[in-house]
């Protein structure tokens, strides 16, 4: 039972990380029904980024609490993100904005190619390895343990995503994003400008996904400029796993898809893991095609 | 005036061209090329990149002592081939359609070099790899196949006498990343194992690429294995180290010249690696004499010397001096020459080719990582 | 003047036939022209992006069906004929429709329970196939040699009639040369781009179309949507088999990894570069997207940086395609104003 409990919050640990990434795609697709390929890879900058402050701060000062760098080092990530998801939106999607949807789909795969490769010319194509920031604290309980990192993610992830469903459901930016996810058409007419709305839908879900990347990089120690296409694909999944275009959803489907990878990968064989994740999607989207928590909307004739 | 001019610029276009011509005829030395196939670009472009550099030495080195035949000069060409087999097998037809090339150092991993190596024997092109260990390319029966590295099948043994013998561990778990080259050298590690009367409690693959292992590990920890052989590279083996001991396990690891490269250290940190034990082709090249000259001048250039730079500069001398001695541009006689070579003198050591194009003779050293430095303990002769 | 009569006559009455041997023939002056070696087997490999392209096509121009996982069909092609040649020893040509075939049942299986899923629905099923494909090709060591893939797989072999000595009949099997190949591709594309240019003007074609319109009106209509749906689902994937079992046998080996996601995007990027619901759009867009790469190859590290970025600019500059279809670009504007 304690093996099953570890499992369970390893697996927690890592759907936390899916699910921060996924609300990205989720916001995204909800507001402009583009699958956005480049969001994982603006995850791996955010990692980047957070792994260079590190580097800045051991250079400046020494000795600062983890806390400190800690707060630093993701605040610094979301900025960078966020503007650099500004920066794509307005670069490779917004002239795009009249077209057909599958030309946006192109550019963002151009956009994650030519991220990747940028930060690899950058900062080299080895794995880099993040200093361990999080001091080395275990908390064990009747077998089961648990560390101070998986502690940090855990609140930080929380805290995050009370903060957005707040953000949506009350502030009135929120209420033109989810009006615009509603009805573009409807919303622009009421005098919400769209492209606002996208700009700062783009800007959050960089943002957060910068967290992640952060929080990513801690975790696991190590970085490389490939991580983004797997993270990317496994938050993807997640997104449509809870409904894609769905907040809450995003959020279960991450913390889900975690899980029964860790379970998967306990109680069948790591190798099988993928195609156990794959196989359990495949089966909700027969059954429940519009994901856990999506909504299932009527064909409008 | 126009016209004037006009006259004078085809005046001078003429003696351009003319001046063109004769430097033309003056620089007609002839170029021989010797291909070089590693992983470029992506993710693994470091070693591909170290590989690169080492065989440009070798053709430098040569350039220096003048012509290999008249007044030949010898090139190298870098290609690219992500490792992945499809792109290994473009760029060996590259290569193959190109008559001024005699010969190639390549590939890197062994899932290219194999690929690609029914390519270069259909084109009767030499092609010597610096790093590919898997033993099952030289038994496809290929003549115009050469590696200057060990095998897996002397490799792995060698690990396993030394953890049997050496370290005393009688109950391990074995692991690979799932690779030609993991998986090979893991099996030939586990057969021997075995066969020394150890008991293999475990045995799993990983997925490359992959960054959660804990919950494996906690499966593994539930065996209690004495120590964890691991077949692959090492970024995935920082994070098998890492998170073992995150959740408890505290065996040491051991893996092969994948793992032999100090980022393991870098990213799996100086404490929790310490104590990993890795098995490397030959020993370290800092600690030859032959090869002092070539890591002196290599690292006052390019930095610190990557795990296989030396070998790819051993491939490029063997092969320019099968050149030197065939005389002339022709990939066959340059193959028996390569075929005929005998005690060539290489910065690792004396290399000989077996018939199958191995190299003989070739020892493993055993190093343990101590105080986030792979150090050296112990050589295995070969048998 | 009769001889144009005679050719618009011709052109009149075989209209695809024309088409095809206008655009496609010349190509096979090429290896003729350009006598690199290296560049008639990358024309080779193009090739065969191109039959890829054109077959995706299928689906996701015409039927608009967004498919994330066509390597997977690919895949599954080349898996099929390296295995019967290897077990059977099924010898090229019958190996190349049985690859087809194969690829084509694994297409209507996926197909049937998951093409009722709606839009981009349907797109992550088909990418969650395609990973499984090639996580399962490369787990399942005993049957596909795992991540050492199959090796020694053997190319075609033709018999040439010779007439020296006494009729008879002499083998003459491909080898490293690329020169049989190109050929081999150019026959195949152009099959498959007649066979897309007849199913394009027939009742399935037509159906298709209506179904990427307006899915609803169709069935209204009397449109067996499933039925067709499935049917551009086979095709496609028929088509994307052959290409597998060309590209084994050219290789002679085949290893999962080169059929990864990054592939099945690519084969995508083609299809909408060129503009979707074009068979010759297809066929531009693997040609420019396949050539690309090789082009930029002098700027070594930055190659697909650059490659990236102008991916970004093309779409950007041509966001329906390079030949995009005039029905699609009206299906956009009445999208705008629903």
């Amino acid at each position: 039972m304690s093996l099953f409990i570890q499992q369970l919050l390893n697996g927690l640990t890592i759907g936390m990380v899916y699910a921060l990434i996924a609300l990205g795609y989720t916001m995204v697709y909800g507001v402009i029904q583009l699958i956005n390929f480049a969001h994982g890879d603006v995850f791996m900058v955010g990692a980047y980024l957070a792994l260079t402050l590190i580097w800045a701060f051991a250079a400046v000062v020494t000795g600062a609490p983890f806390w400190v760098v800690l707060t630093a080092l993701l605040l610094f990530g979301m900025a960078g993100c966020a503007v650099l998801g500004a920066l794509i939106e307005r670069v490779a999607y917004k002239p795009l904005r009249a077209s057909p949807r599958l030309a946006a789909l192109i550019t963002s795969i151009g956009v994650s190619f030519f991220l990747q490769n940028a930060v690899m010319l950058i900062y080299g194509s080895k794995d880099q390895s993040v200093p361990e920031i999080i001091p080395h604290v275990r908390f064990e309980f009747h077998g089961v343990s648990f560390s101070l990192t998986q502690c940090v993610i855990f609140l930080t992830s929380i805290a995050l995503m009370v903060f957005l469903t707040w953000f949506i459901q009350k502030t009135k930016l929120g209420k033109a994003m989810r009006a615009c996810a509603e009805n573009f058409e409807a919303a622009n007419l009421m005098g919400i400008s769209a492209d606002r709305i996208i700009r700062v839908t783009f800007v959050m879900g960089s943002a957060l996904a910068a967290v992640a990347g952060g929080l990513f990089g801690v975790y696991y120690g190590s970085i490389n400029f490939h991580d983004g296409y797997l993270a990317g694909l496994k938050a993807f999944t997640a997104a449509v796993f809870g409904g894609i275009g769905s907040i809450p959803g995003a959020m279960v489907g991450g913390v889900l898809l975690g899980v029964l990878e860790g379970l998967g990968a306990a109680y069948l064989s790591s190798e099988w893991k993928d195609v156990f994740a794959f196989v359990i999607l495949i089966a909700i989207l027969l059954f429940k095609p519009s994901g856990i928590l999506g909504e299932n909307l009527p064909e409008k004739v | 005036m126009n016209f004037k001019f006009k006259i004078l610029d085809f005046r001078w276009l003429v003696l351009a061209g003319m001046v063109f011509v004769l430097c033309g005829a003056a620089r007609k030395e002839e170029v021989v090329l010797i291909g070089l196939v590693a992983p470029l670009t992506g993710d693994q472009a470091y070693i591909g990149t170290g590989v690169l550099q080492g065989a440009q030495m070798a053709v430098e080195d040569a350039n220096a002592k003048g012509p290999l035949f008249g007044d030949a000069k010898v090139e190298l060409l870098g290609l690219d081939d992500q490792h992945n087999p499809t792109q290994a097998v473009l760029a060996a037809n590259k290569l193959a359609a190109n008559p001024d090339v005699m010969g190639v150092v390549g590939h890197f991993n062994s899932s290219c070099t194999k690929a690609a190596s029914a390519i270069y024997h259909e084109g009767r092109m030499t092609q010597i790899t610096p790093a590919s260990t898997n033993p099952e390319i030289s038994r496809q029966g290929f003549d115009t196949f050469f590696r200057i590295c060990a095998t897996d099948d002397v490799q792995g043994p060698a690990a396993a006498e030394f953890v049997w013998s050496k370290l005393g561990a009688k109950r391990i778990a074995v692991m690979d990343d799932h690779t030609t080259y993991g998986k090979g050298l893991a099996d030939e590690f586990e057969k021997k194992f075995k066969a020394l009367g150890g008991t293999v409690l475990r045995r799993d693959a990983i997925t490359q690429g992959e960054k959660d292992f804990t919950p494996l590990l906690t499966k593994v920890k539930s065996v209690n294995p004495e120590l964890i052989f691991y077949g692959g590279v090492y970024p995935e083996l920082a994070l098998l180290i890492k998170q073992s001991r995150k959740t408890g396990l505290d065996a040491p690891w051991m893996g092969g010249d994948g793992i032999f490269d100090v980022t393991l250290i870098k990213l799996a940190t100086p404490r929790f690696s310490h104590g990993t034990y890795a098995t490397m082709l030959g020993v370290d090249p800092h600690s030859l004499p032959s090869a002092k000259d070539f890591v002196a001048r290599y690292e006052a250039r390019h930095g610190e010397i990557g795990s296989f730079s030396a070998y790819a500069y051993d491939a490029a001398n063997v092969l320019i001096e099968a050149i030197r001695r065939a005389g002339a541009k022709d990939r066959k006689r340059v193959l028996q020459e390569v075929r005929k070579m005998k005690d060539f003198q290489g910065a690792l050591g004396v290399v000989n080719f077996d018939e199958k194009g191995d190299a003989v003779g070739r020892s493993i050293g055993v190093f343990k990582v101590e105080e986030g430095k792979f150090k050296f303990i112990e050589e295995i002769k070969p048998a | 003047m009769r001889v144009s009569d005679f050719f618009k006559r011709l052109f009149r009455r075989h209209p695809f036939s024309c088409q095809v041997a206008l655009f496609l023939l010349p190509f096979s002056l090429f290896p003729l022209i350009d006598k690199n070696v290296y560049h008639i087997d990358l024309m080779t490999s193009i090739g065969i992006y191109v039959l890829l392209a054109m077959g995706l096509n299928v689906v996701v121009g015409f039927a608009g069906l967004l498919n994330l996982g066509y390597a997977a069909f690919f895949a599954i092609g080349a898996y099929a004929y390296a295995l019967l040649n290897l077990h059977a020893g099924c010898p090229f040509w019958l190996g190349l429709p049985a690859a087809g075939i194969v690829s084509m049942i694994f297409g209507l299986v996926i197909g049937a329970p998951s093409i009722r899923i709606r839009g981009d629905y349907l797109a992550i099923t088909t990418l969650g196939f395609g990973e499984i494909v090639r996580i399962a090709f490369n787990n399942l060591d005993e049957w596909t040699g795992g991540p050492n893939g199959l090796l020694g797989i053997a190319r075609p072999k033709i018999w040439v009639p010779r007439f020296e000595g006494g009729f008879h009949w002499e083998t003459f099997s491909f080898s490293v040369n690329p020169t049989p190949y190109f050929y081999l591709v150019l026959g195949l594309v152009m099959f498959a781009a007649y066979l897309l240019f007849r199913m394009s003007d027939s009742k399935i074609g037509r159906a298709l179309v209506a179904i990427r319109e307006d899915e609803l009106a169709a069935s209204c209509m009397g449109v067996p949507v499933l039925k067709i749906k499935l049917t551009a689902f086979g095709l496609s994937a028929f088509i994307a088999g052959m290409a597998g079992a060309v590209f084994a046998s050219k290789q002679t080996i085949v290893t999962p990894d080169s059929f990864d996601f990054v592939l099945s995007v690519l084969i995508l990027a083609m299809v909408v570069l060129g503009g979707m619901g074009n068979i010759w759009g297809a066929a531009l867009g693997a040609l420019i997207l396949g050539a690309l790469p090789e082009l930029l190859r002098e700027f070594a590290n930055y190659r697909m940086l650059l490659f990236g970025v102008m991916m970004v600019l093309m779409m950007i500059f041509r966001p329906q395609g390079i030949l995009g279809s005039q029905l699609i670009r009206r299906e956009m504007r009445t999208e705008k104003s629903e």
